[in-house]
């Protein structure tokens, strides 16, 4: 479509609906881009004659962020999640063999029939799933080279069929129970969608006297899809790995149908099944557990839920069922005090920001409260982009009201009335939830002129992020609101000082305004009874990486390392050894096996150059290479610099550049030394934290794996992963079956039937494909 | 006022004044690049660091706000290495040379460039006056030299190097033709008297450049004619006339001259020493041999001498050439001959002597095939001529103007005035330090009278914002994100829409060369009629 043939009558559209101020741009670009699929050039010197915003800005900020593409689409887009825990299951290899499936050539992203886009994303926050691909809004989970080209094909299979409608429950009776049933985005992205929807079919079809119900995040991942059956009378069961063809059998087993005849029909059916599959019992009976199985309780042992309270029972966007769970109780306690008071019970809990750095809350609080001003701001920082953490998206969608209250309760304290949520693109659940949330509390006096009946009046926004990681820090988050690249500036002015529109502005992260509900209903003092003395409370942390049970985990602070990867997470995989955990995402460092006594608080883990940071956790084995896990960190950094300061912008490039030449073999005599003082030197100069903390993964790996750095310089990779430094071969167990060669998706592998195989090492592009496929274990990697 | 301390020194500034304004007060040469007075402080640039000390913390004094009771480091080694490291890493990114590489090939360091846009602008007696700033021999060294001028061209991969040698001789050819040969003003006489022993290359280039510091000059030599090596070295390509009117034309500056002279009984280097205030030793390879009659030490070639000063042990006994060298090309001796005048010049008024060093250069280095036409496109495009132009016909001045216009013009156009330049040099930054790979040489806008080079840029923003203010221009913004943000003008316009009537200004503000005249449209230029 050439740019003369777009009919521009929707940039008129736009504009009236979302306003003509420079603040209005990106969520106008937003628009346009949802119109067009694109933003066209004729579309943008429209919006320019009908706005108050100049050329300059429209190209500045529709360039910057990632989200804005400024040619024409595929109809279906790829997103293959680049985050780290899918980095270290192999996403880098998905991404290639897409490429090659899509027929790609470099630089391309679309593919010659203009059908699937394929795109990078920073992390989609289904860490446990890893990898984890998207189409469209369909999330496939670990997806690997073999399986990308059956994914294209279900998505298009699939694509275009209406799902079927969740039936009513067929009897007209009373329910007599419920189902739960998680449908978080990682829970759907497990298969947790057919397996409702089979539910929905099985109640519908038997007529059982049921009610499904949407619950948020069950943050046991590894065991999803779940669904737990609560009926009114008789015992409760909760059912992991279900499927599909699960569903029947599971709703007959907790509820009765309501006529003789179907009764009948199903146990003839059940008896002949079981005749034909030779099977003792329904099948999906073979994978109920009691919750008081061992494995779940280990998991949920050492836990202590406050962000994540009532985690998987209750449905996230239902207002009164959240009250029932205790829900406004802190909100209606925190509208007795004064605003010195509510500002006082913060300080005395301890509480500090959970966005990474630490800063006690109380004390920002406290700081925009004294700031004279006619008008202050509160804004919620839901940019998580850390690639490897998902908890504020998960607390957004399975928690939109703990959010808000806590958000209502700081928006009292430091008596601001406007407010906003900046939620990152990537999260368009976590977007939906939150909308209703707003509009719940609206309808029902928690937000508009009085707040609870009380005189206080409060309304809450919601603001999209359009792609950009280093908006999560505060000022470029500001510059992001009020329509412009997202450059961080110069602090101070701090925000408590001069925010939003030039006002006092208080920014806290999800998470933290999450755990202000249970500060106010339990007290300060409950909250300093969890912790230590320097980090009070508990902290949610999103495990995932080389661990058995990976998912959403909430633990004192205080707890060990080694607890959690141990307890919680049921260690490494049989076989493996514990190398590192990752913490802090790219901010974070790597802290070795041999200090995984260290206790997860503030100063502690600062001690051994890794922070708390938002609160990845990604277990790493003697199968991760640290050069790899530090260039991954960096080359995701690097990408996200704002391009603003120079030791950013170029020095966080140079120091890519010194690990992708050991990475490759390629490194100098010398770039050990420069890399650290480089890493030394980037951290002191950059102007904002994103630059500031960017080579910490680099030091805290050159401190504890320096002799795996001397051994890249010499090309060498200890754990086999860098794939310049090592080779593929096949050994005389080969019985020539040419399934290797078959699986090689670049020919590498001439077909030699009955005879040994053997890799051309130069076409080879280590995808581990052969490996994985050989029956004899012949492929080895040198 | 808040008061603060930088480096221990107490300083008060008006409420509102940031740390670089207190630190100028202070007097300090706090460096900065992004920064305009004027314009809001973007630090970006980040060389303008200082240290907070209390809080343990870096920050671009350009920004911060002079605090009461901060204590501040600026002059220390910490805070000098992370600007030097900003710098450095800018360099890393700096697609640009500030010397053009023919300068840094001819040992004589001559500013080819410019010799080859006065040709280009066929104003030959400019072109001569700049040559013999660095030449005391061009017509000799159009005939001898082996050309590694021409051998760094960047021309040279595409379609053959500018002929600069064959340039340089005719215009020195036609200088000696005229009749009236090019004698550099000299300044007034200083009542210095200095003996050059030789009159070789290295003698009469010596000779040359310190009679033009005004300094009384007696030339020695050994044999009945002038010229040295000159004289038998080069039979086939140096015709005897040329050489002597080359001579003629050194001389006219006003030389004393002593043939059959040669040091030794009749003539000792103590009495020369006694009777001049300083003594050149430029007698060539012979010198190997009769130093240690002289009482000088000798090295493995020749004379053994101070490195890049070229003294000897005596005091103000200075040797240089072939005579320390043993051997080299004729344009080493002419540039030693250069060098050493200015040691023996700095000697004479009791300076310091400062060891030649090569001049701070960023470096583009190696161009790819798929980069040259970038570069060609800067230049006339006329192809390597095939006769060799003669002096004595002026027709052929518009050919060899138009060879001249084949220059690219590697050198930086802000050279000289380019702040990233300046403190590099200033915090002794090393542009290769980080060096990987560079982003490809791109010149935006070059039909235009405005040309960008983003591979200069450092996105100081400082064009972005004078350009916002204007009322008439189109503006600018960074485009993309990260390592590859650049300025752009928006909806393809060019960049005289985006400036409109602050295109001076922005080039002004620009800190390095990345925003500039066109050279063409600045250059008015004689209408050339190639045949």
């Amino acid at each position: 479509m050439s740019t003369t043939e777009i009919e521009l009558s929707f940039v008129e559209e736009a504009v009236r609906q979302v306003g003509r101020g420079p603040e209005s741009l990106i969520p106008l670009l937003q628009k346009l881009q949802e119109h067009y699929h694109y933003l066209p050039p004729a579309a943008l010197q429209r919006l320019c004659q009908l706005t108050d915003i100049s050329p300059a800005s429209i190209q500045g900020v529709s360039t910057f962020y990632s989200q804005f593409r400024h040619k024409p689409a595929g109809r279906h887009s790829v997103c293959v999640c680049v985050g780290t825990a899918c980095h270290v299951k192999g996403a880098p290899m998905v991404m290639d063999a897409l490429h090659s499936e899509l027929n790609l050539e470099d630089g391309e992203d679309t593919d010659a029939e203009g059908r699937f886009t394929l795109e990078p994303v920073a992390c989609l926050g289904c860490c446990t799933l890893a990898p984890v691909v998207q189409v469209d809004e369909t999330t496939y989970a670990h997806i690997s080279p073999k399986t990308v080209r059956g994914m294209l094909r279900d998505f298009l299979s699939q694509n275009g069929q209406a799902r079927p409608a969740a039936a009513p429950s067929g009897s007209g009776l009373p329910p007599q129970g419920e189902i739960r049933i998680g449908l978080d985005s990682c829970c759907v992205a497990q298969g947790t969608r057919k397996v409702h929807d089979a539910v929905a079919r099985a109640l519908a079809e038997s007529g059982a006297p049921a009610e499904i119900k949407h619950v948020g995040c069950v943050a046991m991942c590894y065991q999803t899809p779940m669904v737990e059956i609560v009926p009114l009378e008789g015992p409760a069961g909760l059912y992991v790995q279900v499927q599909p063809d699960d569903a029947l059998s599971l709703v007959l087993k907790h509820f009765r149908p309501p006529t003789l005849l179907r009764r009948l029909k199903y146990a003839t059916q059940s008896w002949l099944d079981r005749l034909l599959m030779d099977q003792d019992e329904p099948p999906a009976l073979r994978r109920a557990i009691d919750p008081r199985d061992n494995r779940i309780c280990e998991f949920m042992g050492p836990q202590k839920h406050i962000a994540l309270e009532a985690c998987g029972q209750i449905n996230p966007t239902d207002l009164d069922e959240y009250q029932r769970h205790g829900g406004l109780e802190g909100l209606r306690a925190a509208l007795q005090m004064t605003l010195e008071e509510i500002v006082a019970q913060v300080q005395q809990s301890g509480l500090r920001g959970r966005g990474g750095a630490g800063f006690p809350t109380g004390i920002k609080w406290q700081r925009v409260l004294e700031t004279e001003a006619d008008e202050k701001f509160i804004i919620c920082n839901a940019d998580e982009g850390d690639p490897g953490a998902f908890m504020d998206r998960m607390l957004l969608e399975s928690f939109p009201y703990r959010v808000l209250e806590g958000m209502i309760i700081a928006a009292r304290a430091i008596g601001a009335h406007q407010g906003y949520l900046y939620i990152r693109a990537e999260y368009p659940v976590a977007v939906k939830r939150i909308r209703q949330a707003l509009e719940a509390c609206r309808e029902q006096g928690l937000l508009g002129p009085r707040v609870l009946g009380s005189d206080y009046s409060l309304d809450l926004h919601i603001m999209e992020g359009a792609g950009a990681f280093v908006c999560g820090e505060e000022t470029a988050l500001l510059a992001s609101m009020h329509g412009r690249r997202g450059m961080p500036n110069l602090r101070p002015p701090y925000p408590s000082e001069r925010g939003l529109r030039g006002q006092p502005t208080l920014i806290n992260n999800v998470e933290t305004y999450a755990m202000a509900p249970w500060i106010f209903r339990y007290g300060a003092a409950a909250f300093t009874e969890l912790g230590t003395p320097g980090s009070r409370g508990t902290k949610v942390f999103s495990l995932a990486g080389k661990v058995v049970r990976g998912g959403l985990i909430e633990v004192p602070m205080g707890i060990t390392l080694r607890q959690v990867v141990d307890e919680v997470g049921g260690g490494v995989a049989p076989g493996r050894s514990l190398k590192a955990v990752q913490v802090g995402g790219p901010s974070g460092g790597c802290v070795p096996a041999r200090l995984a006594d260290t206790p997860i608080d503030y100063e502690a883990l600062a001690q051994v150059g890794a922070i708390m940071g938002s609160g990845g956790l990604v277990v790493l084995d003697d199968t991760d290479c640290m050069i790899d896990i530090a260039r991954y960190f960096l080359r995701f950094t690097q990408d996200q610099s704002c391009g603003k300061c120079t030791f950013c912008r170029i020095g966080t490039r140079r120091i890519l550049e010194i690990l992708d030449r050991l990475c490759e073999g390629r490194g100098r005599s010398g770039d050990l030394d420069r890399l650290e003082q480089l890493s030394q030197d980037v951290c002191a100069g950059s102007l904002c934290g994103l630059g500031a903390t960017a080579p910490i993964p680099v030091l805290s790996t050159l401190r504890y794996f320096r002799d795996e750095y001397e051994a890249h310089l010499q090309g060498r990779c200890p754990a086999g992963r860098c794939q310049a430094l090592v080779a593929y071969k096949i050994n005389d167990r080969c019985n020539g079956c040419t399934l290797c060669a078959q699986q090689c998706p670049v020919d590498a592998i001439p077909r030699t039937p009955y005879r040994r195989h053997t890799i051309d090492l130069d076409k080879c592009t280590r995808c581990d494909g052969c490996r994985q496929i050989c029956p004899e274990s012949a492929v080895y990697v040198e | 006022m808040p008061k603060l301390w930088i480096d221990d020194r107490p300083v008060e500034v008006p409420e509102g004044a940031t740390l670089l304004d207190a630190a100028r007060k202070l007097g300090l040469d706090v460096p900065t690049l992004c920064y305009l007075e004027g314009c809001h402080a973007s630090t970006s640039c980040q060389v303008c660091i200082v240290k907070l000390v209390d809080l343990n913390r870096y920050v671009p004094s350009c920004g911060m706000p002079a605090g009461e009771g901060l204590r501040v480091e600026s002059e220390t080694p910490e805070v000098h290495h992370l600007r030097r490291t900003a710098l450095e890493l800018l360099l890393s990114d700096h697609v640009g040379d500030c010397l053009a590489p023919c300068y840094f090939a001819c040992p004589a360091h001559m500013d080819v460039p410019r010799m080859l846009r006065e040709i280009g602008d066929q104003d030959l007696q400019a072109a001569m006056a700049t040559i013999k700033q660095d030449i005391a021999l061009p017509a000799v060294l159009g005939r001898v030299c082996p050309k590694p001028c021409e051998k760094s061209c960047r021309r040279k991969t595409a379609d053959g190097p500018v002929e600069v040698c064959e340039l340089k001789r005719y215009v020195a050819d036609r200088d000696l033709a005229s009749g009236d040969p090019y004698v550099p003003v000299c300044l007034p006489e200083t009542g210095h008297r200095v003996a050059v022993v030789g009159s070789g290359p290295t003698g009469l280039a010596a000779a040359f450049h310190l009679r033009q510091n005004g300094h009384a000059v007696a030339v020695f030599e050994s044999r009945a004619r002038l010229g040295g090596r000159l004289r038998y070295e080069f039979p086939d390509q140096l015709p005897e006339d040329i050489l002597e009117a080359e001579i003629a034309a050194v001389l006219g500056a006003g030389i004393d001259v002593h043939l059959e002279s040669p040091l030794g009984d009749a003539l000792s280097l103590d009495e020369l020493r006694n009777r001049y205030d300083a003594v050149l030793l430029a007698v060539g390879v012979a010198a190997q041999q009769d130093a240690a009659r002289w009482g000088l030490k000798t090295a493995r070639r020749g004379i053994a001498t101070d490195a890049g000063t070229f003294q000897t042990a005596q005091s103000g006994v200075f040797a240089a050439g072939n005579a320390v060298r043993g051997k080299a090309m004729v344009v080493r001796s002419v540039a030693d001959g250069k060098e050493a005048a200015a040691a023996i010049h700095s000697f004479l008024r009791s300076e310091p002597i400062v060891p030649v060093t090569r001049p701070f250069s960023s470096r583009i280095g190696k161009v790819g095939p798929d980069e040259m036409p970038e570069f060609l496109a800067l230049a006339d495009s006329a192809p390597p001529r095939v006769q060799p132009p003669d002096a004595s016909d002026p027709l052929h001045l518009p050919i060899v103007s138009q060879q001249a216009d084949r220059c690219l013009g590697c050198g930086c156009v802000a050279h000289g005035n380019c702040r990233l330049e300046r403190y590099a040099i200033q915090y002794g930054a090393q542009p290769q330090r980080f060096e990987d790979g560079r982003r490809a040489f791109v010149q935006v806008n070059r039909e235009g009278s405005v040309i960008y080079e983003p591979g200069k840029c450092i996105n100081c923003e400082l064009c972005i914002q004078i350009a916002e203010r204007a009322q008439d221009a189109l503006g600018l913004s960074f485009v993309g994100r990260g390592f590859d943000v650049r300025i752009g003008v928006p909806f393809h316009g060019t960049f005289e829409e985006a400036l409109g009537s602050v295109a001076a200004q922005c080039i002004a503000a620009c800190p390095t060369g990345a925003l500039f005249h066109s050279p063409l449209h600045q250059r008015k230029r004689a209408p050339t009629d190639t045949p």
